[in-house]
């Protein structure tokens, strides 16, 4: 039984999913806030939206090149 | 033989497409965050690119559950033709009914009936059946579960906001939630085309290689990868509408936030069981997302006599498959009438359910009820009416917390423990055990 790999399945399924989860719902934290009327900084809330969903993209990127055999090998 | 066994391994894989599509687009397509149609062809052309992107081929197509190589038995093409039977009759009948099964468990059944009945029961490796079909079968949606609940909390805390003088809630923007899934659906239909074409570019290729047109060891040939590719982005295309309904509004109801936390679960872990050697089942997994996030979601329940179903078909999914693999491996045994005779029936079957299907025809138009399909991408033209709406929800959610706070709060400890007795205990699979169904007091429960 390999135990092991179950582990590491379960593990690199969680990170992977609670690091995009995580990331992503920043930014629509961030967006809703720089949607508020009496936010004072708009820009800067909905700048830093962005960059929670770039990161979040990015995220998803690296783990495709992570698995794509064309890129390891 | 060759061409007949290359032609229905073909239609194994129209069929795992048309069976799969529900776990890569249910959720989306719950939500409204794509629309029906748009979501198949997206999950076409995706399965496509994804089944020319891996060519990391299965070395073995039973993955060692049969004994094969030279100190073992030879895998026919009489008895992959068996097997591959088995494995598409299983595929329509759970079409059928709705119910989100493995097609890779339906082919191992196959080919294990196949196996015992044309060889003899030596021929099975027991061992390996535990560690690669029965194990992961408990382990998968337990996974996904777990991860799934997990993630769907957290995005549910990271969103939630409160005025923190008067305590009432603010917008929320979880819609923008829609357009994640996007994204997350598609990463899943990519992950399912780099997985489940594999198997049928296995076979052919094996039964290539035991024919003697082409040398052993070496991979799929081109033409085989296309067909393969073809053959399940078509298949994909015709969307399998009644596993549709199940996994998106059958299990439990689905909002943006707990779609994508759903789907982000299944996309990372088929990725991660592929390729870190535990291999999990597609559907098994995607079901176990979808259940977790319905228990992670406060206010929402998960239909548990619908879960009983599943579980059951899962447990069915190997000996059924297997039945039918044994009676055509039978069959086939007698000779080449044998062989048209199994081909004639398995066809007729097929036809026969196919047209059964046509009484309730559940299409893309009719699958899963939804009021505003694909305006995720639309928000500024809904912005009046999503305000209005945001704050008649806080209003309702504040009272349905106060209610539901108390009842999901039992459930929310132990996400997937309900998951794992039906799964070994064939008694405890009945929905009556399961207790609450479609009818629990806070499901109405808007959010």
């Amino acid at each position: 039984m390999k135990w092991l790999e179950l582990l590491t399945v379960g593990g690199a399924t969680l990170v992977s999913a609670v690091t995009v989860v995580v990331l992503y719902s920043l930014g629509v934290r961030l967006t809703a806030i720089a949607g508020d009327s009496e936010q004072a900084s708009p820009g800067i809330k909905r700048a830093l939206a962005y960059a929670c969903f770039g990161l979040c993209g990015l995220a998803v990127l690296f783990g495709l090149y992570l698995i794509i055999p064309y890129f390891s090998a | 033989m060759v061409a007949l066994v290359i032609a229905l391994a073909l239609f194994f894989d129209f069929t795992n497409g048309f069976h799969d599509t529900a776990n890569a687009m249910a959720t989306p397509i719950a939500t409204g965050a794509i629309k029906p149609k748009t979501a198949v062809t997206l999950a076409a052309i995706l399965n496509l690119v994804g089944a020319f992107l891996s060519t990391e081929v299965a070395k073995t197509v039973s993955g060692g559950i049969i004994n094969e190589g030279a100190d073992g038995v030879q895998i026919t093409p009489e008895i992959i033709f068996a097997g591959l039977m088995g494995a598409i009759l299983w595929n329509m009948i759970t079409w059928l009914k709705g119910l989100p099964s493995s097609s890779s468990h339906a082919l191992f059944g196959g080919l294990i009936g196949a196996a015992i009945a044309g060889i003899g029961f030596n021929s099975i490796n027991l061992a390996s059946l535990a560690q690669k079909v029965i194990l992961p079968a408990i382990f998968a949606p337990l996974i996904a579960g777990i991860v799934a609940y997990t993630c769907t909390r957290l995005a549910y805390a990271l969103t939630s906001r409160h005025d923190p003088e008067t305590g009432s809630k603010l917008t929320q923007k979880r819609g923008g939630f829609r357009t994640g899934q996007i994204f997350t659906s598609s990463l899943v239909a990519l992950a399912h085309g780099t997985n489940d074409a594999q198997k049928t570019m296995g076979i052919i290729t094996l039964v290539l290689i035991s024919a003697g047109t082409q040398a052993p060891g070496t991979g799929p040939q081109f033409w085989v990868i296309a067909a393969c590719a073809l053959a399940i982005a078509i298949g994909t295309y015709s969307g399998g509408w009644r596993i549709i309904r199940t996994m998106g509004s059958g299990l439990t109801e689905v909002k943006p936030a707990q779609g994508f936390a759903a789907e982000t679960s299944t996309a990372s872990a088929i990725l991660a069981s592929s390729h870190l050697g535990f291999a999990l089942s597609t559907t098994q997994v995607a079901s176990g997302s979808v259940i977790g996030s319905g228990l992670g979601r406060r206010g929402t329940s998960v239909r548990w006599s619908m879960v009983g179903k599943i579980a059951l078909g899962w447990l069915f999914t190997l000996p059924a498959a297997g039945i039918v693999g044994a009676l055509t491996a039978l069959l086939v045994k007698t000779g080449i009438v044998g062989v048209l005779i199994a081909a004639v029936a398995g066809i007729g079957a097929v036809l026969y359910m196919f047209l059964h299907s046509r009484k309730s025809e559940v299409g893309h138009h009719n699958a899963v009820e939804v009021e505003e399909a694909g305006q995720a991408v639309r928000f500024a033209k809904k912005k009046a009416l999503a305000e209005a709406r945001a704050r008649a929800r806080a209003r309702v959610r504040d009272r349905a917390r106060n209610r539901a706070g108390a009842a999901a709060a039992p459930a929310a400890e132990n996400p997937a423990a309900p998951e794992t007795p039906a799964a070994e205990n064939p008694a405890g699979a009945t929905p009556e055990i399961n207790g609450t169904d479609g009818t629990a007091p806070f499901k109405e429960t808007q959010r």
